[in-house]
């Protein structure tokens, strides 16, 4: 991982429910800003312990990442509804790109866990920005396969992580549910190879909120049956509902 | 009070806020057809505030008074009901309906929102068209009358009078100021309405001083609203003149936000042998005369 991308610990106490694979938090952080900001809980590591992944990119993040182990701070959730676990028979396919490995890891380790066969396709700009150690390597007995692609070739297929998704699902007739999550453009386009393909596909959105329970009606997108706010009624959407910037709506 | 559009129709804060430190709840807007509001983005974060534009999203009257306001009700705090039309018959029809409810405490009159309003001259900004909203309002129902009032008009204290004059019990002072940002990557404003509506602390000053302007105007009583977060937020809004206060996007960091407030108040009035908050009520006013 970079140096500024840390997975961070969190014990929130016993009573504190586990988070569904896709849920997220919102973290109040020490930086004095307006929002909290949400983060996708990237693992449950215990009896309310999780992990998020935090990449310092503003005031936000740099004030939380500069907290000493152990402080404390407000964190509300888990929220939103999470991903749907694929049906008996279905493959899993992960698609993440750049930080968006971070909405896929708690997924991942939970498909793990249940014996689930998993590919996972993760996609960076550079082999560097590549976030190793988040989502699981590949297992020798192939319940999990990783398949890796960069913008300059410098690990994997010289390309986009969308162009691991077709290669993908044309592998086998097995229906398959593909589970997306990165920038917009990557989810358009992984998704509409997806939806191409037949297959499920299941995206987390990431967008600015503020109330984080439904209330404000401000991270709302655009979906064929109209707005849903990303924290109530997502983050996770079936991406066939996603109406993504510059399409027109149906 | 919990400010409109930051708190949904009040059920959405269960379990996060303390409704017995709240002295009211005040819904998100609602008009008579459902409105599905502005196109995303509609928030964009500002050093000490927050632009939104959310565009008066609402399930519409119907749906309202079925579902929402018995939930609202239910939670154990009054529930003052937000309402917005395009006339002053409009107005007048929202306010008999939602009037007649008994869930209902009191009708607030919305003639501020800055991310629907399209017209050069709007309501808020013209004393005689916020009169006749106010009027036609009144008629229609006996509960308690409350008017949101713009900083965004260079005289808000003929706006104020105008609306005392047409029966208003109050005023809610005030909404939020318009209010813009650009992706420079993009070139893009950086809500999908363009503009917004500037809330949060940056937004403070300008509200105090216009409860200060108003409350020497009007004798009804004033809700200071406006980047309220803490006690001492409260007590300025107080000491300018407002008998009460709402708190809405300091709900975002801390959703029982009235809880810390009230408690603050509590120990400020134990400090200063103070046994009412109305004793700090236009202290500003007093001490600077």
């Amino acid at each position: 991982m970079r140096a500024e991308d840390f997975l961070c610990a969190f014990d929130a106490g016993g009573a504190f429910p586990d988070a569904r694979p896709g849920q997220f938090v919102h973290v109040r952080t020490p930086a004095d800003l307006t929002l909290r900001r949400p983060f996708s809980v990237a693992a449950v590591t215990g009896r309310g312990r999780f992990e998020l992944l935090v990449r310092k990119r503003g005031e936000g993040t740099a004030a939380l990442l500069s907290l000493p182990e152990g402080a404390e701070v407000s964190v509300l959730g888990p929220s939103g509804n999470g991903f749907g676990l694929p049906e008996p028979g279905e493959r899993a396919v992960l698609v993440a790109g750049g930080i968006g490995v971070a909405g896929l890891r708690h997924l991942s380790r939970t498909l793990a866990r249940d014996g689930r066969r998993q590919v996972v396709l993760v996609g960076a700009p550079t082999a560097t920005a590549l976030l190793d150690g988040v989502l699981p390597g590949p297992t020798t007995d192939g319940a999990v396969r990783v398949e890796v692609a960069t913008d300059d070739g410098s690990r994997g297929l010289r390309g986009t992580v969308c162009d691991l998704v077709g290669r993908a699902l044309e592998e086998t007739d097995a229906p398959a549910r593909v589970y997306c999550c990165g920038p917009q453009a990557m989810l358009r386009s992984a998704a509409g190879i997806a939806l191409a393909a037949g297959a499920r596909c299941e995206a987390l959105v990431e967008e600015v909120m503020a109330c984080g329970i439904g209330a404000c009606r401000g991270c709302v997108v655009r979906t064929r049956t109209g707005y849903r706010a990303a924290c109530a009624d997502g983050p996770v959407f079936d991406a066939a509902e996603l109406v993504f910037d510059g399409e027109e709506r149906a | 009070m919990l400010a409109s559009g930051t708190v949904g129709y009040g059920g959405e804060l269960s379990g996060l806020c303390d409704f017995s430190s709240v002295g009211a709840i005040v819904t998100k807007t609602v008009t008579e057809a459902p409105r599905d509001g502005n196109r995303p983005p509609r928030l964009a974060e500002t050093p000490g505030g927050l632009l939104n534009a959310i565009g008066l999203e609402n399930v519409g009257i119907e749906r309202f008074l079925d579902e929402k306001l018995p939930a609202a009700a239910a939670l154990g705090a009054p529930v003052v009901v937000s309402v917005a039309g395009d006339s002053p018959a409009a107005f007048a029809r929202l306010a008999r309906r939602v009037g007649e409810r008994p869930e209902t405490a009191a009708v607030e009159i919305n003639i501020s929102c800055p991310n629907v309003e399209r017209a050069r001259r709007p309501v808020w900004d013209d004393p005689d068209a916020t009169a006749a909203v106010v009027a036609a309002a009144r008629a229609a129902t006996g509960k308690p009358l409350l008017v949101k009032l713009s900083p965004n008009t260079a005289d808000a204290l003929s706006v104020a009078e105008a609306a005392q004059r047409a029966g208003a019990d109050a005023l809610v002072v005030a909404n939020t100021l318009p209010g813009m940002r650009i992706d420079i990557e993009t070139g893009r404003p950086a809500l999908g309405n363009a503009t917004g509506g500037l809330s949060g602390r940056a937004l403070m000053p300008v509200n105090l001083a216009l409860v200060w302007r108003i409350a020497a105007g009007v004798s009804i009583p004033l809700a200071g609203s406006g980047g309220v977060a803490t006690a001492e937020d409260a007590l300025e809004y107080l000491m300018a003149g407002a008998s009460a206060v709402q708190v809405g996007t300091a709900l975002f960091l801390d959703p029982d936000a009235a809880t810390t407030i009230a408690e603050g108040l509590r120990r400020r009035m134990a400090h200063d042998g103070v046994r009412s908050v109305a004793e700090y009520k236009g202290m500003a006013g007093r001490m600077s005369t």
